[in-house]
């Protein structure tokens, strides 16, 4: 037999196991998110294009006025030239009055050219395979490779050159454009939907079995699996509305999965306004819409604040119902539907940089990015729901 | 008593139903303006369900069922009067104190502004005014700005007076409203009534006997939803006519 103190004790060391193990298990995991994706996490991943994108432009030369012999420093485009190792000849400076700021791209549209830019050709000098052919350890043959580039831009006869810049990718920017606009369009969608059919259920609707059936189709919706809600949103919004795979029919779909937890949060706080608040509104001679319009809503807005920050992290943290209807793209949706309107948020192209190109390092650095959005949204909630309790003197 | 003085309220047959519980049976009285009404009983005998169906707030109850009928200056609230009109005319001061969790001078003004009223100035002028009338003034004139609930329940409910006020009602209903306040609040509330009855009707619920008989002009004895007893304040307390009503009011009642 044990005794009770010898029980006490067991029991103490099996709650602390367990917690420690959740906080070790927790540690382990943003830990291995972290090493691995710290390497590649820069300014560059967070602010670049995810592909390259190559572009042919028409630039104007200055005229030269001799004397100015600055290493790799060409004259007649008022740009810095300079040896990269991984991409050959790239753009180290631009001066203010560059041409090379109003190019005109083959559309004759301006394509400001950016520091960073990589040249790939000057006029017909085929700079990429000289860049080929040259052994990157020999720090002479270099400076030959830049200033070959230079002479071949002062040769220029006419007043303007074409050059084939590119602009190298690797960022995450699309995903990130994609991912505001997902947020942006559902929350649009179901925020107004969500709060005002809890308003109605909540203010209007008289109780009785439709509204018991109301509330216990709420209850169940909130808990299927997002690849159900994706798998009717690929049917219906992208193959029978021809939407494609797009914006829309991703916010559609997400507006579904969301709408059940907005409803419930948004009538739990409206629950939880005093009767008293709407006796003493009507009591002064208020309208039922005054009423809610100037004393419900305001008071409910911590809370529904709350709901659609929770909102935020589910849309933000999607990938199944996402995958089936917005499609993996890394671009930035120019339609709200149809051709163009394909895109891949954050979390997706996580999942396609592990499954489809093996990428870790990267899917890692997206997975850093993700904590941090959804660590500021809980924060942010917390701070609200303080400042509320603060407020209400609880 | 002024005999040719019109009614205030005039209440003939008034039964009142929750479902299939009667809660009001077969009520008829006039209240006269500009005099304090007390209405008092013991509790569930429907003095707070009274009160509400005079501005109507009963409507709001699901399952209410109304008879007979209620005049307000001759016209009936339920079919002559609009009901948003009605609750505009006439005010009701809640048990709790109950302002809204926004500033004192936003409390106040809430119910001008839903009226309509935006101009500055006007909307200030109103403040002060009703919280002069609810002698509230001096004591929150300077941080009007400050949230309602942070202030004393006294004050709460002072404030919540000057709220009803501020729409400038002609009748005020008062539901035991000095129930949850100290002796000092009471007091002030007690000779706010009396002072404000010059120009309001007030109709007021008590459980408080000496209150019942230091400020109203008239009561009203319920029990088991039935009036068993109305007239002058000072004849009901000193000598009721009906055994009930004296049980009740020496405290021998049950
Ligand atoms: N919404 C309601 N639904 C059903 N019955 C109600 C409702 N409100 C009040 N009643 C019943 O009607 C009767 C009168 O209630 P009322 O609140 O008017 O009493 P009261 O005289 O104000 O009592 P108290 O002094 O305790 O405030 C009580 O029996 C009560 O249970
Ligand atoms: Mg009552």
């Amino acid at each position: 037999m044990l005794s009770r103190q010898a029980k006490d004790t067991i029991v103490k060391g099996l709650i602390y196991f367990s917690a420690a193990s959740t906080v070790g298990i927790l540690a382990v995991i943003l830990g291995f998110i972290i090493i691995k994706g710290l390497p590649g996490l820069s300014i560059d991943f967070l602010t670049r294009d995810y592909e390259d994108n190559t572009t042919y432009v028409y630039s104007e030369l200055l005229e030269t006025q001799e004397g100015n012999s600055t290493e790799g420093y060409s004259e007649r485009l008022g740009i810095t030239l300079d040896f990269d190792e991984e991409n050959g000849l790239v753009i180290a400076e631009i001066d203010k009055d560059s041409p090379v700021r109003n190019a005109l791209d083959g559309n004759d549209e301006k394509y400001t050219v950016k520091k960073g830019d990589i040249l790939t050709r000057i006029g017909d000098l085929r700079i990429d395979r000289e860049f080929k052919e040259l052994d990157s350890k020999d720090e002479k043959a270099a400076a030959e490779f830049v200033q070959k580039a230079i002479d071949e831009i002062d040769a220029v006869k006419e007043d303007s050159v074409r050059l084939r810049v590119v602009r190298i990718g690797g960022g995450i920017v699309p995903m990130a454009v994609t991912t505001i606009y997902m947020i942006i369009l559902s929350l649009m969608i179901a925020g107004p939907v969500g709060i005002l059919s809890a308003v109605y259920l909540n203010e209007y609707a008289r109780p009785g079995k439709i509204m018991t059936t109301i509330h216990f189709a709420i209850k169940n919706l909130a808990g299927i699996p997002s690849i159900i809600y994706g798998l009717f949103g690929s049917l219906f919004f992208v193959q029978i509305l021809k939407m494609q795979y797009s914006l829309l029919a991703g916010a559609l779909t997400i507006s579904i999965i969301l709408l059940p937890t907005i409803i419930a949060t948004t009538e739990e706080t409206l629950k939880s306004i005093p009767k008293t608040y709407r006796e003493s509104s009507l009591g002064l001679g208020a309208t039922k819409l005054q009423t809610i319009s100037r004393v419900i809503l305001p008071n409910a807005l911590p809370g529904i604040l709350v709901a659609v920050l929770l909102s935020i992290g589910r849309i933000v943290g999607e990938s199944a119902a996402l995958l089936l209807t917005a499609g993996t793209v890394a671009q930035i949706p120019h339609a709200l539907f149809g051709n163009s309107a394909s895109g891949a948020t954050l979390t997706i192209k996580a999942y396609t940089l592990m499954k489809e190109e093996n990428d870790l390092t990267s899917a890692c650095a997206i997975g850093i990015v993700l904590l941090v959005i959804i660590i500021a949204i809980n924060v942010a909630s917390k701070l609200i729901t303080n400042k509320f309790l603060k407020k209400k003197g609880i | 008593m002024e005999v040719n003085k019109k009614p205030k309220f005039e209440v003939n047959n008034l039964n009142l139903f929750y479902g299939d519980f009667q809660a009001l049976k077969n009520i008829n009285m006039n209240i006269s303006s500009n005099e304090i009404t007390a209405f008092i009983g013991p509790s569930g005998c429907g003095k707070s369900t009274f009160l509400k169906t005079i501005n109507r707030m009963n409507d709001l109850v699901p399952g209410v069922r109304i008879d007979g009928s209620i005049k307000l200056d001759g016209l009936d609230i339920y079919s002559d009067i609009d009901v948003i009109k009605l609750r505009q005319r006439v005010g009701m001061v809640f048990q709790q104190p109950n302002p809204f969790p926004m500033s004192i001078y936003d409390n106040v003004a809430y119910g001008p502004r839903i009226h309509g009223i935006k101009k500055k100035s006007v909307l200030d002028e109103i403040v002060e005014k009703s919280l002069r009338q609810a002698a509230i003034w001096d004591e929150v004139k300077d941080r009007l700005k400050r949230n309602a609930i942070g202030v004393s329940g006294g004050q709460q409910q002072r404030i919540c007076i000057a709220r009803a006020l501020a729409v400038q009602p002609e009748v005020i209903l008062m539901d035991e409203p000095t129930s949850a306040l100290d002796p000092i609040s009471t007091q002030k509330i007690e000779d706010l009534a009396v002072e404000l009855k010059k120009d309001y009707t007030i109709i007021m619920v008590t459980h408080n006997m000496q209150q019942a008989s230091r400020i109203s002009d008239k009561t009203a004895f319920f029990l088991s939803g039935e009036v068993i007893e109305f007239g002058e304040t000072g004849q009901i307390f000193s000598n009721p006519r009906d055994k009930k009503t004296e049980n009740y009011i020496t405290g021998r009642f049950g």
